[in-house]
C-alpha cells in the first residue's frame, strides 16, 4: 500500500512527526492521569463505600463538610421509602501525630460496626462496638508515615488530643486529598464535638443502599447519587474542570500541529500527487492514503506515549509525591481523543489533496 | 474507424482582451499500432492538445472519441478513470515515484484499479524483463539512470493495458544515443502491442523514428507528412551506456 511504503521509506519525515505526537500525547496522558489522581485524592474512600446514594443535611449545600445530622433525621432518612439498608457516617479532619513533633492530617470517618458504611480490612483485625480507642488507617498513611498495626496516635481535633491505636489497615483511599481513618462513630463524635448530648450531630452524612432514591428529601435532609456526591466534594468540579481545560487545550494543540505537519508534508509532494492522479490515481484513492499515514502516525505515537506515561507513573512518579493515576478507560479515552484529533487536524491537508490538478504532471519538466 | 478521433478541438485561456486561444480547431485520428510524433515550436500549442487526449484538460470545444466515448463531455471521476484504465503517460521528466522501487512504481498504478495482486505481479515482470529492467527492478526510482527511467515509466505506461501512450519529450532529459533507445523501446511496445501513441517532441530525430509526423504551430495543425524511417535501429533495449 502507498501510504505504509512511503512512510516506510522516509522515515526521519515520519519519524518527526511521530516525536510531536508521542510528546502531545504523553502531555495529554499525564495531564489526564493528574485528574484521575487527584480526583482518587479527593473523594476514592467515598466513591469505595458499598452504598448507591448519600444523604445531606438540607442546608449543607451537599457539602460533607457542612452537613450535620441529627439522631432523628438518621432515623427518619433511614426508614425512607425505598431504603433498604443505611448508614451514618462522620467526617471531620484531624491533625495526626504519629511520632513526636511529627504531624500530617487524616480524615477521620466515623462509622459503625457491622455497617454497609465499614470498610474491608486488608490487615489487622476490624473494629468492634468496644474499640473507643482504636482506628482503622488507610494503607496509604502506613507508606506515608511508617506507622502500622500497634502503634498509637495522636488524634488532635481543636486544641486537645487524644491517643488511638491501630488496629488494622484498609485499602480505601483518601477523603479530602487525606488518608481516611476509621474510628466508631461515637468516637469520632467525642473526638470532633467534645460534649456529646441531644444536640451534637449525629452523623455528617447517611450512606444508603436502595432504588430510586436520588431527590428524595425529608425534614432538613435531602439524597443524591454517591457520583453526585463526589463532584460535590469541595474542589473537585473546579480541579477536573482545570484538568479538563488543559486536557482539551493539548488536544488542540494537538490538532493543530498534526494538521500543519501533514499540511507542510502535502505541500512538499503536490507535484508527486499531481503525477499519481494523472497516471489515474483518483482524489479518493489519495484522500484515503493520506487519512491512513495520519492515522498510523497518530495512533503509533500515542501508544509509544501511553507506554512511556505508564513507565513515568511506574518508575519516576509515586502517588504520594504526584498524584499521577491511569485506568484503562481514561487511556483508551485519551488515544482515541488524540488520533481523532490528528485526524481532524490533518482534514486541511486532506481537502489540499482532493484539489490537486493532475494537469501539473505536465508543468513540472 | 481509427482508435482516436479528434474533432476541430478548441481550447481557449481567459476572456476578452486577455484571450489566448492555444487550440484553434485540431482535427486528427490515430489508429491502434500507429506511433505519431507532434512536433512544433514552444507554445503552439503540442503539450495542450497532449493534456487534452489524455484527460488532463477538459477542451473549450470540440469532440475527442475514443472509439465512440467523447472524452470530452466526461466529469472528473470519469476522465481519471479513463487516465487509470485507456492512457498511459510517459512525461519528459519520467516522474516516477523516487522512493518506490521501479518494481514498485508499476504496481502502483495497478493498486489504483484493485485488480488481482498476483496478475500485477506477473504483469509488471513481464513488462519489466521485456524492456530490460530486469536488473534494475528492485532500485529506487531515484537512483535509476536517465535512460532507465524513461523505460519504467514506459513500463508503467502499459501495465494497464491501455488503448492509448501518450508520451511528453521522453528524450529532452536524455543524450541521443540513450534517446533513440528509449524512443526505439516506446515504438516497439507501440508497433507490438497494437497501441496507439502520440509523442510530444522538438527533436525531429526522435520525431523520425515515429510512423506519421504532424506538426502544431499558433494552435493549429500545419502538415502530415510520413515519417523517416530510422537510419540505425537501435540493436537492443538494453541501454549498454548504464
Amino acid at each position: 500500500m502507498f501510504a505504509i511504503r512511503e512512510m516506510s521509506r522516509r522515515k526521519l519525515q515520519f519519524g518527526l512527526v511521530t516525536g510531536v505526537v508521542i510528546l502531545i500525547a504523553y502531555l495529554v496522558l499525564m495531564v489526564t492521569g493528574l485528574g484521575l489522581g487527584l480526583n482518587q485524592l479527593a473523594g476514592n474512600a467515598l466513591l469505595a463505600m458499598d452504598g448507591d446514594y448519600f444523604a445531606y443535611s438540607e442546608r449543607s449545600n451537599l457539602s460533607v463538610i457542612r452537613s450535620q445530622l441529627s439522631e432523628a433525621q438518621v432515623k427518619d432518612l433511614s426508614s425512607a421509602p425505598g431504603v433498604k439498608a443505611a448508614a451514618a457516617v462522620g467526617y471531620t479532619a484531624a491533625a495526626i501525630e504519629y511520632q513526636p513533633g511529627e504531624v500530617e492530617t487524616g480524615a477521620l470517618l466515623g462509622i459503625d460496626p457491622g455497617s454497609i458504611a465499614e470498610p474491608a480490612v486488608i490487615e489487622g483485625r476490624a473494629l468492634t462496638a468496644r474499640d473507643a480507642r482504636a482506628l482503622l488507617v488507610d494503607r496509604s498513611w502506613v507508606n506515608l508515615t511508617g506507622t502500622g498495626i500497634g502503634d498509637t496516635l495522636l488524634v488532635q481535633v481543636g486544641l486537645s488530643a487524644e491517643p488511638f491505636e491501630v488496629v488494622g489497615v484498609v485499602d480505601e483511599g483518601s477523603f479530602f486529598f487525606q488518608p481516611a481513618m476509621f474510628m466508631l462513630r461515637d468516637s469520632w463524635r467525642g473526638v470532633s464535638y467534645r460534649a456529646v448530648d441531644q444536640e451534637t450531630p449525629y452523623a455528617s452524612v447517611v450512606l444508603l443502599q436502595g432504588d430510586g432514591l436520588e431527590g428524595a428529601s425529608g425534614p432538613n435532609w435531602e439524597v443524591v447519587t454517591k457520583d453526585t456526591a463526589f463532584w460535590n466534594i469541595e474542589g473537585v468540579s473546579a480541579q477536573q474542570g482545570t484538568v479538563d481545560a488543559l486536557r482539551y487545550m493539548g488536544l488542540l494543540i494537538g490538532a493543530m500541529v498534526i494538521g500543519v505537519f501533514f499540511y507542510v508534508i502535502t505541500l512538499q509532494k503536490i507535484a508527486l500527487l499531481g503525477v499519481l492522479k494523472a497516471i489515474g490515481a483518483s482524489g479518493l484513492y489519495l484522500t484515503v492514503q493520506g487519512m491512513l499515514q495520519v492515522f498510523l502516525v497518530s495512533l503509533t505515537g500515542t501508544l509509544i506515549a501511553v507506554g512511556l506515561a505508564v513507565l513515568t507513573k511506574a518508575t519516576v512518579l509515586s502517588a504520594d509525591t504526584v498524584p499521577i493515576a491511569f485506568t484503562t478507560g481514561a487511556i483508551v479515552n485519551s488515544t482515541v481523543a488524540v488520533v481523532v484529533a490528528g485526524v481532524l487536524g490533518a482534514a486541511l491537508s486532506m481537502r489540499q489533496i482532493g484539489a490537486i490538478d493532475p494537469i501539473i504532471a505536465m508543468q513540472q519538466q | 474507424m481509427s482508435l482516436l478521433n479528434l474533432r476541430d478541438i478548441t481550447k481557449s485561456y481567459g476572456e476578452g482582451a486577455q484571450r489566448v486561444d492555444a487550440l484553434r480547431g485540431v482535427s486528427m485520428a490515430v489508429e491502434a499500432g500507429e506511433m505519431v510524433a507532434l512536433v512544433g515550436p514552444s507554445g503552439s500549442g503540442k503539450s495542450t492538445l497532449l493534456a487534452i487526449i489524455g484527460g488532463l484538460l477538459s477542451p473549450t470545444s470540440g469532440a475527442m472519441l475514443i472509439g465512440d466515448r467523447d472524452v470530452a463531455r466526461f466529469d472528473a471521476r470519469q476522465r481519471s478513470q479513463y487516465r487509470r484504465d485507456q492512457a498511459g503517460f510517459v512525461f519528459q521528466a519520467s516522474n516516477l515515484v523516487p522512493f518506490l522501487t521501479a518494481r514498485e512504481n508499476l504496481l502502483l498504478v495497478g493498486e489504483f484499479g484493485g485488480a488481482d495482486r498476483a496478475a500485477l505481479r506477473k504483469r509488471a515482470d513481464e513488462l519489466l524483463e521485456e524492456l530490460g529492467l530486469t536488473d534494475a527492478a528492485g532500485q529506487a526510482g531515484n537512483r535509476l539512470s536517465g535512460g532507465q527511467r524513461q523505460r519504467v515509466a514506459i513500463a508503467r505506461a502499459l501495465m494497464r493495458d491501455p488503448l492509448l501512450i501518450l508520451v511528453d519529450e521522453p528524450t529532452a532529459s536524455l543524450d541521443s544515443k540513450r534517446g533513440a533507445h528509449v524512443v526505439e523501446a516506446l515504438r516497439d511496445a507501440v508497433h507490438g502491442r497494437h497501441k496507439a501513441c502520440v509523442m510530444v517532441t522538438h527533436d525531429l530525430e526522435m520525431a523520425a523514428r515515429a510512423d506519421r509526423i504532424l506538426e502544431i504551430r499558433d494552435g493549429l495543425l500545419q502538415a502530415h507528412e510520413p515519417a523517416m524511417q530510422p537510419a540505425s535501429p537501435a540493436p537492443c533495449i538494453v541501454d549498454p551506456c548504464e
